[in-house]
């Protein structure tokens, strides 16, 4: 059928190599058309100040959205990550909330919670890797669970309240700039000059928010691991298909768990990157849905929910697509539920796409 | 003997036909939330403390993780059915869609007091509606709170220029009265300028992200008002993220411990402290006085004040007690 569905869609313009290029780099090209047309529609979007704020906040989604890519290559899903990055975020806050109150100092505080966090946000993963690998539960279901044990530990560590009362450092760092300038009279580093009035803020210029550089190198480890060591050769043959893998001599479980693990690890990273930028311990709310909108963000970056197909760079492109789409829009004056509108029909474009040219990405 | 045995025998059945009526002359309530939020965890404490105060014996319902009454009613329903009560408490999360199941449950015999928030238009005492069957609306003058809030921006402000409000869920009254009170509040200075109001869902993401585009759009915005703990949080952030911290003047509802912090960092200007305790005390307190003398409450309202927290109070012992934690 979907061979059918191809074939009729190879006809015409689609089925010429320009129209095959076009299907395969479509998102990048939405993306390019929306920065045009949003630049001509809303006031001030074009300027690096909102591009900046954009890269800035997507940092978390961008985390997720690498996590998500991994699993849906294999042809599974993870419904967890939304709330295992709540659960680091709360966990991680309560641990600095406790060194602070036995007098550790702010840095170790800190250093100790990003640890302690990041290796726990690998259990998570190990129970839904061995949940599914092991009991046959389907990854929907168990990562389900995940879900709801994640949100209730996260509200049960925080009583339903935002932690704060952290280190002032987290903000500063995670809210950062490389360089402050304000031309003919200063270029600073990591911090604007104490000396400058609050009128004068709005003229500083700030370039190159410090999340940058981290996603930038996170999503290039990332991306070498996918497309040129073993374990990202693994992972697109399992999703390929799941037989062949095993014949292969590939630890099909182990592989599995692997993911898992990792998809989780990247939801904790999250969780660390959010109090950093937040400066509280924040769990995740129930309408946030983180999760959803990192696999919304894999598909339109091309991957298949069949397994086989992905790749991180293209699923940050995802990422970049919706950001920009409700930010041109809000911009743009346009109201949020046709914001809303314009997200779920650019999901169901993408799948037609994928229906269509299976092949292209 | 045998008299002896029997006497004690009619003694235990009348003891133990009497026991149910006695364990049942303690009222009993239930308390639904509005959302899993430190404002409802504060009026949580403040029922739980009346209820040990009045002897009153007091279940708390699951909390809804997220607004609404697709939520909220399936929670009330299956808390309901679990047990025999009194007196609901209730913050319904819709003026409306929260009418009729409130109804069938009043109509079975169990009164109703609707705190936080209200159903219709709040004016339980007005004739010919469908709303009208609650005890009492207890909750912060919303409308007074947001028209304060504008006045004080505006002084903040000097008053002059735009200004922004981020709100969050548009279908519930306490957050509808309060951009109705801001609104009005800023239309009182023509000099001022509301550029907009956004809705972020009760999800801080969604406010930071809304308030920095409307920095981007109104580069001039002197002022942002943050309606509840959700988008005030959302909007001290994205004021932060922006580099715009302290020349843009925050004013912010809800007095959470990360809202009180931006105060003392000079991040924000105002927060408003709601009561949410003493909400869920007077409902309690409230209650238990009905079901004892079957007298109504006044107007079917009751009113508790709000405090607002300053760069110059903030750090007042005395001002302690009106932070959520």
């Amino acid at each position: 059928m979907d061979g059918e569905i191809a074939a009729e869609g190879g006809r015409g313009i689609l089925g010429t190599r320009a129209g095959r290029a076009l299907a395969a780099n479509w998102a990048a090209g939405f993306l390019l058309l929306m920065l045009i047309v949003f630049s001509l529609t809303g006031r001030n979007f074009l300027s690096i100040v909102n591009f900046q704020n954009v890269i800035q906040i997507q940092t978390v989604p961008f985390l997720l959205a690498a996590a998500e890519t991994f699993v849906v290559i294999t042809g599974g899903i993870d419904l967890s990550v939304g709330f295992v990055m709540g659960l680091a975020s709360v966990g991680a806050a309560r641990i600095m909330q406790l060194m602070l109150a036995a007098s550790v100092a702010p840095g170790w505080a800190i250093a100790a919670a990003i640890a302690a966090v990041l290796v726990g946000s690998l259990l998570p993963g190990l129970v839904n890797g061995i949940v599914i690998t092991k009991f046959k539960v389907p990854p929907f279901i168990a990562t389900m669970g995940m879900f709801g044990i994640a949100n209730g530990l996260a509200l049960k560590i925080s009583q339903g309240f935002p932690l704060g009362g952290l280190p002032d450092q987290l903000s500063a760092i995670g809210n950062g700039y490389l360089l402050y300038v304000l031309p003919g009279e200063f270029v600073s580093l990591f911090s604007r000059p104490a000396s400058i009035p609050y009128a004068r803020i709005r003229e500083i210029a700030r370039l190159v928010p410090l999340t940058l550089p981290f996603i930038v190198i996170a999503l290039a480890a990332l991306s070498f691991a996918l497309k040129r060591a073993r374990f990202g050769r693994h992972t697109y043959a399992i999703g390929g298909s799941m037989d062949a893998a095993v014949r292969s001599g590939i630890a099909v479980d182990r592989h599995l768990v692997k993911v898992y693990v990792l998809s989780s690890f990247l939801a904790g990273l999250a969780g660390v990157v959010n109090i950093f930028q937040t400066g509280i311990g924040n769990y995740t709310t129930f309408n946030a849905q983180y999760e959803f909108f990192a696999v919304a963000a894999v598909v339109l970056g091309g991957a298949s929910l069949a397994g086989g197909k992905g790749r991180i760079w293209s699923s940050a492109l995802g990422v970049l697509v919706l950001a920009f789409l409700e930010n041109g829009l809000a911009i743009s004056g346009i109201l949020p539920f046709y914001r809303y509108i314009a997200v779920g029909v650019l999901l169901v474009v993408a799948v037609v796409i994928d229906k269509l040219f299976p092949d292209a990405r | 003997m045998k008299k002896t045995i029997v006497a004690i025998l009619v003694v235990l059945m009348v003891a133990l036909i009497a026991m149910p009526s006695v364990a049942q002359a303690k009222p009993r309530m239930l308390f639904v939330p509005g959302v899993v939020d430190p404002f409802y965890t504060m009026m949580e404490k403040g029922i739980r403390a009346a209820a040990a105060k009045d002897g009153v014996d007091v279940t708390v319902s699951e909390y809804p993780k997220a607004w609404g009454p697709e939520n909220q009613i399936p929670i009330l329903q299956a808390a309901v059915a679990a047990g025999k009560y009194d007196i609901v408490l209730i913050a319904p999360t819709s003026t409306d869609a929260l009418k009729a199941p409130l109804k069938a449950i009043y109509d079975k015999g169990t009164e109703i007091i609707t705190v936080d928030t209200y159903i219709g238009d709040g004016n339980y005492t007005k004739a010919g509606t469908d709303y009208g069957f609650p005890l009492a609306y207890i909750g912060t003058d919303n409308y007074l709170g947001g028209k304060q809030m504008a006045e004080n921006l505006a002084k903040l402000v000097g008053e002059k220029g735009k200004v922004f409000c981020e709100a969050t869920n548009p279908d519930t009254s306490s957050v509808v009265d309060r951009v109705k009170g801001f609104t009005a509040g800023v239309a009182e200075f023509p000099n001022m300028l509301l550029a907009g109001v956004e809705w972020c869902q009760d999800v801080q993401q969604n406010a930071q992200q809304q308030v920095l585009n409307a920095l981007q759009i109104n580069k001039d915005i002197v002022g942002i008002f943050g309606l509840n703990v959700f988008s005030a949080q959302g909007a001290s952030q994205a004021v932060i993220n922006a580099g715009l911290a302290g020349a843009v003047k925050m004013c912010l509802w809800d007095a959470t411990v990360p809202n009180i912090d931006n105060l003392k960092k000079g991040n924000a200007d105002l927060v408003l402290a709601q009561k949410p305790a003493e909400i869920g005390s007077l409902a309690v307190d409230a209650g238990a006085k009905y079901l004892k003398d079957k007298k109504p409450i006044p107007n079917k309202k009751i009113v508790p004040g709000f405090v607002f927290f300053t760069a110059q109070n903030v750090n007042d012992p005395s001002m302690d007690q009106f932070i959520y934690k």
